[in-house]
């Protein structure tokens, strides 16, 4: 049995290396050609990347910012997928509530495995995709500050992601290294006391993941401070730039604590020290250092896709971000305050009373700069002319769902509601209105919205509005059943709910549930569409006439990164298309628009912009 | 921006625009006088030292980051002003972009926001 394993195993190696041997040989590899920096089109050098080699090689070697951010989303969009497959795996577990299609033990992996995978290797790397691609383009700056240090910290992340999901691997080889089974809270004295080695790996992959992060947070400090363009200060700089900046500052102080308490933690598990130990530190200390780090953390999450929203929905709506410097001051007060609110996670925890009345009055008062945001937003639309185009469609599901989201976490942050619903499947639909109907949200409208600059082609616009209804009513439904759910009483956790009726109404709970697995399977299958959509149309969509596929120009909206997009446009293009000149030239305005909109209206969205439009523009 | 800010860091714009901040610093404020005269656990040296430092400590840390900030902004203005260049977040990079907006927008908007 074992020397079996061992021969598949064995086989797999060799399977493995032909592949990869067989890719490295595959001279064309890069029939994606970015506009610049591509080594095809010589005269398009930017910055240093004129040369780079071809085939799988550059992949590995890069060190242009615009690759590395497109690895970056590559691999977040992996772990989006497998994060995805392990939840579905525990929705379909609960849909009836007897042990029906796994165990407990495994359950409790899948439940670890989902969340380290989408906060740590799909949230902060699909914010990293973003910002590495297009902050230097916003910002005028021809690279990153660091090249070389930008790609070691995605360098660190494979590593990382295969620690984390190395009890996977190896628990069908029997060598007795299991999924880890800690939660992503890592609560000690459980995590200190769970023999079983998939946790060393699990806590070195995210410490890997850690140093990572952080060295991409200094990377854009350094970046946004010093290599801004001429003509970019802080009273221009983009809101994109103003939430990445903040954002690093909080992983510069936020991440380093944890790298630290994991140390702690592994400490504690190999050399029997005490940090954590009821007799010793006691557990509520790794409560304090996790929570330090883990309410920073969620705000290092949410802050750059409130800046993503920011940035473009008033591309679609017309008109500039209201209150421009509202926003970018709450973006600043939300990452202070979100240090001073740790605890809140931790109210049914005994803690003293004063000091927790103290930190409820901070996740108050951190309320308001998010709503400052909110209103923002509404008001940015107010009037404006909207385009329903898929990017500005997740703007708005973002917005909406961030009123649930954001309200619950109030109701939330009053001590007397949180000791009711504390470790209820409230607390899960509270924060999955933000992690998924908000970061996820505003990745994938950003995806839509950047789409045309990365691959020089538009999607197919029929798919990506299917992608956003389904996945607006499949996470409404999930995620509303489960704050139902809560009320009702069912804890957060479980992988069964044979509870006795006395608890709570059975009955109930099981619809509920089955309705929430529903909901998670439309969103599933909503992100299969996507997929779908996003690879043929990488291959096979339209190609871009113009620089322009939004029709910003006639707003005045059209970006810095577009405004980029542009100039490499002309350059690769050699000004042989007319079209391309009509609209980059000066042509543009009243004379030239009847054709160039004729030309470009397969390009707007379904053609529905321009009904609206007319009616505006009388 | 106002013609008579020259000079005049935190002039009647700029202040308006941190108007923002002003108000989660209102409630931790509310909260610190609220928690000094209602007091139902008693007082412990380290412990209600620790509680009050949790609100002072981060209210006087948004306090500061709220006002370098705004000196910052406040200052980079002032010198897009005299440089003759755009304030807007579109502007910069390329030549191809036209101004053809407003200059400020954003901070005449903002300032009909509700303070509340
Ligand atoms: C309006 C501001 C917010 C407030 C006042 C707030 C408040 C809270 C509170 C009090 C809890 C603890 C509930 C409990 O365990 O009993 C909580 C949990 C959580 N919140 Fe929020 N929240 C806010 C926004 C956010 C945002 C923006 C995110 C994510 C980006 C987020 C993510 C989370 C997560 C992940 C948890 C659960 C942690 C866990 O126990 O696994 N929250 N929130
Ligand atoms: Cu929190």
């Amino acid at each position: 049995m074992v020397g079996e394993q061992l021969a598949l195993t064995a086989l797999m190696g060799v399977f493995l290396v032909a592949v990869a041997g067989f890719l490295a040989r595959m001279e064309d590899w890069r029939s994606y050609t970015p506009l610049a920096g591509g080594s095809a089109i010589g005269d398009a050098g930017y910055g240093g990347h004129a040369e780079k080699p071809a085939g799988i090689v550059r992949w590995f070697t890069t060190v242009d910012h615009k690759d590395i951010g497109i690895l970056y989303g590559i691999y977040a969009l992996i772990a989006f997928f497998w994060g995805g497959a392990a939840v579905l795996l525990m929705r379909a577990e609960l849909a009836a509530p007897g042990f029906d299609i796994m165990q407990a033990q495994f359950y409790n992996s899948l439940l670890t495995s989902h969340g380290i995978t989408m906060l740590f290797l799909f949230g902060t790397p699909i914010i990293a995709a973003f910002s590495n691609y297009f902050i230097p383009l916003l910002i005028g700056a021809d690279d990153m500050a660091f090249p070389r240090i930008n790609a070691i910290a995605f360098w660190l992340l494979p590593p990382g992601a295969i620690l984390i999901w190395a009890g996977f691997f190896t628990a069908p080889l029997g060598l007795g290294i299991d999924p880890a089974q800690t939660s992503w809270t890592m609560y000690t004295p459980l995590s200190a006391e769970q023999a079983n080695p998939g946790v060393d790996l699990m806590l070195l992959g995210l410490h890997l993941t850690g140093v990572s992060a952080t060295m991409g947070a200094i990377n854009f400090i350094a970046t946004i401070f010093t290599e801004r363009g001429d003509e970019v200060n802080w009273a221009n700089l983009d809101i994109f730039s103003w939430t990445i900046l903040t954002q690093s500052a909080l992983i510069l102080f936020a991440f380093p604590l944890l790298g630290s308490a994991l140390i702690m933690l592994l400490l504690d598990r190999n050399f029997s020290t005490a940090f954590f130990a009821v007799e010793g530190g006691s557990p509520i200390l790794w409560q304090h250092l996790f929570w330090f780090f883990g309410h920073p953390e969620v705000y290092i999450l949410v802050l750059p896709p409130m800046g993503l929203v920011s940035w473009i929905l008033p591309k679609f709506s017309g008109r500039k971000l209201f209150g421009f410097k509202f926003v970018v001051y709450s973006t600043l007060a939300i990452g202070v305050l979100s240090f001073g609110v740790w605890a809140h996670h931790m109210f049914s925890t005994g803690i003293d009373p004063r000091i927790r009345a103290s930190f409820m009055a901070v996740s108050l008062a951190i309320a308001i700069p998010s709503a400052v945001k909110t209103f923002n937003w509404i008001t940015t639309m107010w009037n404006g002319n909207l385009r329903l185009t898929a990017p500005m469609l997740f703007c708005i599901g973002f917005i909406s769902n961030f009123v649930i989201g954001g309200i619950t976490g109030v109701f939330l942050a009053a001590i007397p509601v949180d000791l009711v619903l504390h470790d209820t499947y409230y607390v899960v639909g509270h924060f999955h209105y933000i992690v998924m109907g908000m970061i996820a949200f505003a990745g994938m409208g950003a995806l839509y919205y950047w789409f045309p600059i990365v691959t020089g082609r538009m999607y197919q616009r029929r798919l990506a509005k299917m992608h956003f209804w389904l996945s607006m009513i499949g996470t409404n439904i999930t995620f509303f059943a489960m704050l139902v759910l809560g009320y009702l009483g069912m804890p957060r956790r479980y992988a069964t709910y044979q509870f006795d009726g006395a608890i709570a109404p059975l009955a109930q709970v099981t619809t509920l549930h089955q309705i929430a697995t529903v909901g998670a399977f439309i969103i599933g299958f909503a992100q299969l569409i996507w997929a779908w959509n996003m690879v043929q149309s990488w291959y096979e969509g339209p190609e871009l006439d113009d620089a322009d596929p939004w029709n910003l120009k006639d707003d005045g909206m059209f970006g810095r990164e577009f405004q980029w997009f542009e100039t490499q446009k002309l350059a690769a293009d050699g000004g042989e298309s007319e079209e391309v000149r009509a609209d980059g030239g000066e042509v543009e305005t009243d004379g030239g628009e009847a054709t160039g909109r004729v030309s470009s209206d397969p390009r707007s969205d379904g053609g529905y912009r321009k009904a609206v439009r007319r009616v505006d523009d009388e | 921006m106002a013609s008579d800010s020259e000079g005049k860091t935190f002039d009647r714009e700029t202040l308006l625009d941190l108007v923002v901040n002003a108000i989660p610093l209102g409630i931790i404020l509310f909260f610190i006088l609220a928690f000094a005269l209602i007091n139902p656990f008693g007082s412990n040296p380290v412990n209600t030292a620790i509680q009050f430092s949790i609100m002072a400590v981060t209210g006087a840390a948004l306090l500061v980051l709220t006002y370098v900030s705004g000196k910052a902004i406040s200052e980079a203005e002032d010198e897009l002003e005299e440089k003759g260049l755009e304030l807007s977040e579109e502007a910069g990079a390329g030549e191809v972009a036209e101004p053809e907006s407003e200059p400020t927008p954003e901070t005449t908007d903002g300032d009909d926001e509700p303070a509340a």
